[in-house]
């Protein structure tokens, strides 16, 4: 399926983009580091219009975002539920919903383009969790402009190395998860170590 | 060994793994980036032939004299596995005689490799 994205991308340009990249926040998991990189690459070429790009991609990103929102506030909990398993994931809300009231805004910004496979997650549980719309909105825009923004001009840049390009921002990415990781395992480890010696 | 320190081992041992990935993954990706200008791009079926003409600097025109196809539209942006479906010809033919067009491209018969 990702290889006919691409080429409705490759062929159709900006109206492609607009409409994968609002699925893909809905929840589909596409290929959108890659779309974007190869948007940036078209643009290079002439064959697509940066700031078309730009505006297609970031308001089909929002307005996907914006849809998951609204699900998790108005849809009902059987709705969300059944959308939370549709992609062949299952998420405990509940634990996400305290993530997104604990983090607020700076979860809802880094999970725009850093930690993208939680985005959709996260937009239903701010939903859920009552989160203000405007607040959710402000996070989100701010995130998945500057998000579009890099990938496309990433993508400008390195417009004749797309694949390598994609495959260092690859590992980069599984690195800064697994940096994460790390720094939670190590804080886990501090504490336990602390109550295992005061015994 | 208690309990507590079952998990202080089992913590350990995760803190350890993701310290492995992060060097792991870090390391590729600053290899993979060092190498990017001569890292081979390879052709995927989703490629239009302009873009594959840019990726490896070859004229498009030349990429299309090679499959037999002359463009639709002067930026013919049919994917690779458009163009073989149209063609009624198998994908992978089309892909071996653009990457044979764009090898003979880069060592032209008698002239030095580009």
């Amino acid at each position: 399926m990702s290889d006919s994205l691409l080429a409705a991308v490759s062929q159709y340009g900006a109206p492609a983009l607009f409409a994968i990249v609002a699925i893909a926040a809905i929840g589909a998991p596409l290929p959108i580091t890659l779309l974007l990189i190869v948007a940036g690459s078209m643009i290079s070429q002439g064959a697509m219009n940066l700031w078309w790009a730009i505006g297609a991609a970031s308001a089909g990103s929002i307005l996907g975002d914006l849809s998951g929102y609204a699900i998790g506030r108005w849809g009902g909990p059987a709705t969300v539920t059944k959308l939370s398993g549709m992609f062949g994931k299952r998420v405990r809300l509940e634990a996400m919903e305290a993530k997104v009231k604990a983090w607020g805004g700076s979860g809802i910004f880094v999970t725009r383009w850093l930690l993208s496979p939680l985005g959709p997650w996260v937009n239903l549980a701010s939903g859920t969790a009552g989160y203000p719309w405007h607040r959710f909105l402000f996070w989100d825009m701010l995130g998945e402009i500057s998000g579009v923004a890099v990938l496309i001009f990433l993508g400008r840049l390195f417009s004749d190395r797309v694949m390598s390009l994609y495959a260092v921002l690859g590992d980069l990415t599984w690195a800064v998860a697994a940096l994460l990781a790390a720094v939670v395992f190590g804080y886990l480890l501090f504490k336990y170590v602390r109550q295992a010696r005061a015994r | 060994m208690g309990k507590t320190w079952q998990r202080v081992l089992a913590v350990g041992l995760a803190f350890v793994l993701a310290m492995a990935g992060t060097f792991l993954f870090a390391y590729r990706a600053g290899r993979r980036a060092r190498h990017i200008h001569t890292a081979n791009e390879p052709i995927r079926e989703w490629m239009s032939v302009p873009f594959i003409a840019h990726t490896h600097h070859v004229p498009a025109p030349a990429l299309f004299q090679a499959i037999g196809v002359h463009p639709q539209q002067p930026r013919d942006r049919r994917s690779v596995r458009h163009i073989a479906r149209d063609l009624n010809r198998p994908v992978s033919e089309l892909m071996t005689e653009l990457q044979r067009a764009i090898d003979a491209a880069a060592q032209p018969p008698g002239g030095q490799p580009r």
